[in-house]
């Protein structure tokens, strides 16, 4: 399937935006830790912003669960073109969800290479879910990891005040 | 007012929309890490010649624009190019008498849509990025080309206004994007 | 018509304030400081009616001999406010909704500013305007 010129452009801006952060850390004397928490970074302003912007049209929410439906339904659909495969709690704030065919992976060969890779296009998709969750009231830890390409999981962890 | 997902039309705007908050969160990185604007603009026209020189190859394979003859011709696969990608609609004009430069006018620009400029950036390109972007989708067909901005909107100018100046043909034996 | 019209952030400290000419600015801001514990009140998830909407417009907070207070909450916690005279009967519930609206539609584009940090005071010329043509009735 062809992918919509408007997705393209943004895929690629987002390649661009690993390339330049880490490009930065060869040559500076930077780590590739501040490649990707500049990353994450612009994924949490972001998700932060776009929360707002999406929510408008929503009623108020239930509680944390119905929150994290919503980022995993609407969230997901406006930044990744599908919803969430698979949603799953313990119900203390840990969540765990499953991305059969994540976005900016379906695109790649499923190489070993490729599975090195992926983890640097995880780092702004942490901060948008980081981001989007915050502004709308849940303050947590967003860590991601790739299964199997082009699958990957996000775990979240509520940080209770 | 429903939590389901969003409709086809709707999902334009909001691609549209991400889009242009994922690139301000660009241009406010690049800004953390250059102080000079004039750096911060070289970075943001750097990030947009890799871009382009990954757009032509999708661009080529989605339009079939076939051979450019001449600059004309590019600049109407250009304007195509950003009706495609961006939606928007982009006047070509202003052509040099010698007919080797043109601008792209613009009346609305989706990437500045949100956008409002504080004073003391006044120097910076917000959206140089395209500027980037044509010179190096440009540059994977042997053409050289100096791109920038001369007129902006965000900076209270009536129109934003892209100048582009062909420079040469490149040689085909030369591979394309090392010079 | 509006007399005046505030935008309140999560910390309930004020980020916008527009009051209408020739009205008295301390007391409206006073008024609109006033109304977050009514605000608190209504979304707060232990009072809520089994028939709770859920709506983000919260309708008519209170109304005072002279004003009208309305009031509206963001999902992102973002409170905003109406005062109206008391003696306007013409502005219907609908409209206060639709002016809430546009004004929550404002708030969210000043949010995508990328120079804008959230939870800053908005200093916006595009906000002003559209502030401007909702309270001018266009």
């Amino acid at each position: 399937m062809t992918k919509l010129a408007e997705d393209v452009i943004f895929d690629f801006l987002h390649m661009e935006a690993v390339k330049y952060m880490y490009d930065q850390c060869s040559n500076e004397k930077h780590s590739e830790d501040d490649a990707t928490s500049k990353l994450e970074h612009m994924g949490y302003s972001t998700g932060y912003r776009l929360a707002d912007r999406l929510s408008r049209e929503s009623l108020r929410f239930n509680d944390e669960l119905d929150l994290l439906k919503y980022v995993c339904k609407v969230v997901w659909s406006a930044v990744y073109r599908k919803e969430v495969d698979n949603l799953r709690t313990n119900h203390q704030g840990f969540y765990v969800l499953h991305d059969n065919a994540f976005r900016f992976f379906t695109s790649m060969s499923r190489s070993k290479q490729y599975l090195e890779q992926a983890p640097k296009y995880l780092a702004l998709p942490c901060g948008v879910v980081r981001g989007a969750l915050a502004n709308l009231g849940v303050q947590c830890v967003v860590t991601a990891e790739v299964t199997t390409l082009p699958a990957c999981k996000f775990q979240v962890q509520v940080q209770r005040a | 007012m429903s939590r389901s997902a969003l409709k086809a039309g709707e999902q334009k705007k909001v691609s549209c929309e991400l889009l242009s908050i994922t690139y301000g969160a660009l241009v406010a990185q690049v800004m953390n890490d250059y102080e000079n604007v004039d750096d911060v603009n070289r970075q943001l026209d750097r990030l947009g010649h890799d871009l382009g020189v990954r757009l032509i190859e999708d661009f080529l394979a989605r339009a079939n624009p076939g051979r450019c003859h001449d600059l004309r011709d590019t600049a109407d696969k250009i304007q195509q190019a950003f009706k495609i990608y961006l939606g928007m609609n982009v006047t070509i004009g202003s052509w040099s008498p010698a007919g080797d430069e043109f601008s792209i006018i613009m009346d609305q620009n989706p990437l500045e849509e949100f956008v409002e400029l504080p004073d003391s950036y006044a120097g910076l390109r917000y959206s140089n990025l395209l500027a980037g972007a044509i010179r190096g989708a440009c540059e994977m067909v042997q053409v050289e080309v100096m791109v920038a901005f001369t007129a902006d909107h965000l900076r209270g100018d009536n129109n934003t206004e892209l100048r582009v100046k062909f420079i040469k043909r490149l040689e085909d034996a030369i591979p394309a994007g090392e010079d | 018509m509006a007399v005046s019209i505030a935008v309140i952030g999560k910390d309930n400290a004020p980020l916008y304030m527009w009051v209408a000419p020739g009205r008295d600015e301390l007391n409206l801001q006073f008024l609109s400081h006033t109304a977050l514990d009514i605000i608190q009140e209504k979304v707060s998830p232990a009072n809520r009616a089994p028939t709770d909407s859920r709506e983000l417009y919260l309708g008519l907070l209170y109304a005072s001999e002279e004003y009208k207070i309305f009031g509206y909450m963001t999902n992102t916690k973002i409170k905003l406010v109406i005062i109206t005279d008391a003696s306007n009967t013409t502005l219907r519930d609908n409209e206060i909704r639709m002016m809430f609206r546009r004004l929550h539609n404002a708030y969210t584009s000043a949010v995508c500013n990328p120079f804008y940090s959230p939870g800053d005071p908005l200093i916006s010329k595009k906000f002003e305007a559209s502030v401007g043509a909702l309270v001018s009735g266009n």
